[in-house]
């Protein structure tokens, strides 16, 4: 394996790093410019690939985004600027600019599909975990590099394919980011045809592969590749939350590669496991398939999914709050055991997005029960946090803001996620605009925060630069403001039945007095939007003109600050042993309120604080 | 101003509840909507007071705390009361509203089939009894097609005057209704906003859809299932109609079938299996002939 040999072999000869780490490094003709920036195998490069590609896709699927909203709030009007550029296909007639009803569908397939499927979790467990695990454990790269390299390099296809939709017969897909057959099974198109929902089946199919790939990595490289010393409940509880994360997707995406494999029989060949005998259909089909079948597979795999885009931001969010809260996190323990417990308890209640599904509904009473259960752990996170801001000393860094934020949004999504939990509720709220809402506060107010915070916290050991501390305080504030404006009222709107997915509320008596909230809507959304392009242009000239990063420029403890400022390929420059946990933060007897896991020292524990023994013994706390 | 103000009041935002359960949902989401604003207050509060006293200042370390096995036990025993108190007191209204064993016996029995993107719903005419069809009698599903979706055979003496209207249906007040619903083609979901129901229909299956009225008027069904480009204008009216009045509607109805079926016998020297498809095509496209602009044409 001459990869392996090389970077073996470039590990012993830099075991000399100045500062600022390989610079020079690449220079040194081991690896054509190819390897370095495009098919790398160092997790650092992988973490970077996943962050640009998904920032793209995160353009366009805003951009999805902000159309539909167009729509909602001006019907039938053109739309601004970039309707003219539209094909004839997505407007209600050439040249008119107005979204087509068939469109309209399309836009919230594919926004929802490539903020879930391209943006949050590649984000939240591709770049992340990439980044994130090796640095953090201590270890200087996957435990198997050209498996993690695959797993990045399957997703740029997987997203051509599925905008690759747009040059079928009909169009993206159609189907919501569901894809609930007879609809996704495309019931009137002939067999052996290619629609841009076969080629959404294909392009899920491949991202869920991706996924897979990356989380047996995770688990072999933290139950292997952890630091001298370090244990496992000596780990942060970032990859605390990202290996049980891990653990989730490689039980959980083959199911939904399972169902995924049945939908595109079904679509292509003109099978018939998700379809029924009595279709009136131009296309035949043998007949004799249950669709409720597909929904119990997808959501069996998509439950869980959903505590994949929101657990490795629960555990970045905790050690952002300790670090500039100056205080270990609260409950350390009972923080691991409530993530292993969401973990659990995600894979016994799929159910409950199906209580209006036809499924029998004593299956509604069980699921309610295992749902509401769920909220347990929740809490249990959720008072950790303000245990954990309790007498700290708290430093307003633009990363604790976005930490902050996404713990009050995640208790305002998880507080809504009650009202679905509670069968006879969702009755009336399934599939309006209170699901739109709970989805937005739990994966944009807490995912997406999640994600702000763990950028502006880990910029600088990724880039080697600092970030500019006064545009992330602009970037969240107003991210905030309009992201609360948008979602909010959505709350509001379900409650008074508006629909999800409908192109025109005004059609409907009982919505008539709603078009003063989405035009509010709207414009709070396209705020919004143009509040991201503070952070790339942050991020874009932070680059290039920022303050050069020192090591640890936030007096952290956890291993990556044990880094060079700007690690290059095999990430430490000394030997790591592990001395204590990961949050020993103003620790009685010790002069700094930081006393990081490589240092060496004796402590011991008193009524439930830290007090220093020996600040200098070497190594004598450790017994791994 | 008030307006305004009732941003701040999400309960005021429903529509009119008009079905006999609906009050039980509605209270239920007012229960937790309250349980939801004190915890809002209470964790918010505190997340703010500690922000704001325990910003750092110069001179002021954090406390290095890892936290209490007592503390941590007593913020999970309460959070699981409460959640297990809410679970089982939805479970009972569940139960009422769901169950087909809880349902009661019902006073009107319709059939009704989603399509893209419009509903049919089937009466069972003047002796209160469906013929043969794709709900009551399993091969009958062969049968159905775009013409006649409920697959009804109308050589069954009882199938011959069970009629069908489109994108409309009528009920009488104060009367239980069971709504068999079903779907020709994908998933669709029959919503009701102001009686608080909602089922997704899903082709192959029939689905119990129970619900009992207590105030006339016009009222919109809606579909709440993504069925396709055309899903947002999948919108019917239904009536809820005092008992005279709903009678009154049902004798004309019967008699218009009435009329359907001795046009079709007069053709019959046609194949039988014709005849029977023509005077569907005929009996479904009545209403909507003079409905182009308006379902309630006839009025």
């Amino acid at each position: 394996m001459s990869t392996t040999q090389l970077e073996t072999h470039e590990h012993a000869a830099h075991a000399h790093h100045d500062e600022h780490g390989h610079h020079d490094h690449h220079d040194h003709h081991e690896l054509p410019w190819y390897r370095k920036y495009l098919f790398s195998t160092d997790h650092k490069v992988i973490s970077k690939q996943f962050m640009l590609a998904s920032m793209i896709f995160l353009f366009l699927g805003g951009l999805a985004a902000l159309m539909l909203r167009w729509q909602l709030a001006y019907p039938g009007q053109p739309v601004p600027i970039i309707g003219s550029l539209m094909p004839d296909a997505w407007v209600t007639e050439a040249g008119s600019g107005i979204i087509a009803p068939e469109f309209f569908v399309k836009l919230t397939t594919m926004h929802a599909t490539i903020m879930i499927f391209f943006v949050i979790i590649p984000m939240a467990v591709g770049m992340f975990g990439n980044f994130c695990i090796p640095l953090m454990i201590g270890t200087d790269d996957m435990a198997l590099p050209r498996l993690n390299m695959w797993s990045f390099w399957l997703v740029p296809p997987a997203g051509l394919i599925l905008l690759a939709g747009m040059f079928t017969d009909s169009g993206f897909a159609t189907a919501g980011w569901t894809s609930y057959p007879p609809l996704s099974a495309d019931i009137n198109k002939p067999a052996l045809e290619f629609s841009g929902q076969t080629l959404w089946i294909i392009s899920i199919f491949m991202v869920g592969f991706s996924s897979i790939m990356g989380a047996v990595n995770y688990v072999a490289t933290v139950l292997n590749k952890r630091a001298k010393g370090m244990k496992l409940f000596d780990m942060p509880l970032t990859v605390w939350a990202l290996f049980i994360t891990a653990i989730i997707a490689t039980l959980g995406t083959p199911v939904l590669a399972s169902g995924l494999a049945m939908l595109f029989f079904d679509n292509f060949f003109h099978t018939s496991f998700f379809l029924p005998d009595s279709l009136v259909a131009s296309g035949s089909f043998p007949g004799g398939g249950q669709p409720v079948l597909y929904q119990h597979v997808f959501w069996f795999y998509s439950h869980p999914a959903v505590y994949i885009m929101i657990l490795p931001l629960m555990g970045i969010v905790s050690d952002v709050m300790a670090t500039f809260s100056r205080k270990p996190v609260y409950g350390y323990k009972a923080m691991v055991f409530a993530i292993a417990g969401i973990a659990f308890l995600g894979f016994i209640v799929w159910g409950h997005h199906m209580f209006q599904s036809g499924m029998n509904p004593l299956l509604g009473t069980t699921f309610m029960l295992s749902t509401i259960v769920i909220a347990v752990p929740s809490s249990i996170k959720v008072f950790n946090w303000l245990g954990t801001l309790w007498r700290g000393s708290i430093h307003f860094s633009s990363a604790m803001l976005a930490a902050l934020a996404f713990v009050s949004m995640f208790i305002i999504g998880g507080l809504s996620g009650i009202f679905m939990a509670s069968a006879p509720v969702d009755i009336y709220i399934h599939d309006t605009y209170f699901i739109v809402a709970h989805i937005h506060y739990v994966l944009f107010g807490g995912s997406l925060f999640g994600i702000f915070a763990g950028i502006y916290y880990w910029y600088p050991k990724m880039f080697g630069k600092m970030l500019n501390e006064t545009w992330g305080r602009r970037h969240l504030f107003w991210s905030f403001l309009a992201f609360n404006a948008t979602f909010f009222p959505m709350h509001i709107l379900g409650v008074g039945g508006h629909m999800r997915r409908i192109y025109d509320p005004n059609i409907y008596d009982f919505l008539k007095g709603f078009g003063g909230m989405n035009e509010f809507i709207t414009i709070s959304a396209i705020v919004m939007g143009f509040a991201q392009l503070i952070l790339v242009a942050n991020i874009l000239y932070s680059l290039k003109w920022g303050k050069a990063a020192p090591r640890n420029p936030w007096h952290a403890n956890t291993l990556e600050w044990a880094a060079p400022a700007h690690p290059g390929h095999g990430n430490f420059d000394t030997d790591i042993t592990v001395y204590r946990g990961p949050y020993e933060f103003s620790v009685e007897g010790r002069e700094e309120d930081y006393w990081p896991q490589w240092i060496p020292g004796a402590s011991k524990t008193v009524h439930h604080r830290t007090v220093v023994v020996d600040e200098h013994q070497q190594a004598s706390t450790v017994s791994a | 101003m008030s307006d305004f103000l009732r941003v701040f009041d999400m309960l005021a935002w429903f529509p009119e509840n008009i079905s006999t359960f609906g009050q039980a949902l509605d209270d239920l989401f007012a229960v937790i909507y309250w349980i939801s604003v004190a915890i809002f207050f209470l964790t918010f509060g505190l997340m703010a007071w500690f922000m704001v006293r325990y910003r750092a200042r110069p001179g002021h370390r954090g406390y290095n705390y890892h936290g209490n096995n007592v503390v941590e036990l007593t913020w999970t025993i309460l959070p699981t009361i409460l959640f297990a108190g809410i679970g089982l007191y939805s479970d009972d209204i569940w139960e009422k509203t769901k169950y087909p064993e809880q349902m009661p016996a019902p006073d009107v029995e319709i059939l009704c089939l989603g399509k893209q993107f419009g509903w049919y719903f089937l009466y069972p005419g003047a002796d209160g009894e469906f013929g043969a069809n794709a709900y009551n009698n399993r091969a009958n599903r062969a049968l159905m097609s775009a013409t006649n979706p409920f697959g009804i055979d109308r050589n069954d003496p009882k199938a011959q005057d069970d009629f069908v209207v489109e994108n409309q249906f009528r009920v009488p007040v104060n009367a239980n209704v069971m709504v068999r619903g079903s779907s020709i083609d994908v998933l669709h979901s029959f919503f009701l906003p102001h009686a608080r129901v909602k089922q997704d229909v899903v082709p192959g299956t029939w689905m119990n859809i129970w619900f009992n009225l207590f105030k006339t008027g016009t009222y919109e069904l809606a579909c709440a299932e993504l069925c396709g480009g055309g899903h947002g204008a999948m919108r019917a009216e239904y009536k809820v109609l005092s008992k005279a009045e709903y009678d009154t509607w049902l004798d004309g109805e019967i008699a218009k079938q009435a009329a359907i079926m001795s046009a079709s016998a007069e053709s019959s020297e046609t194949p039988a299996g014709e005849a029977e498809a023509s005077s569907e095509e005929a009996s479904a496209d009545a209403p909507s002939d003079n409905a182009t602009d308006d379902v309630w044409g006839e009025e």
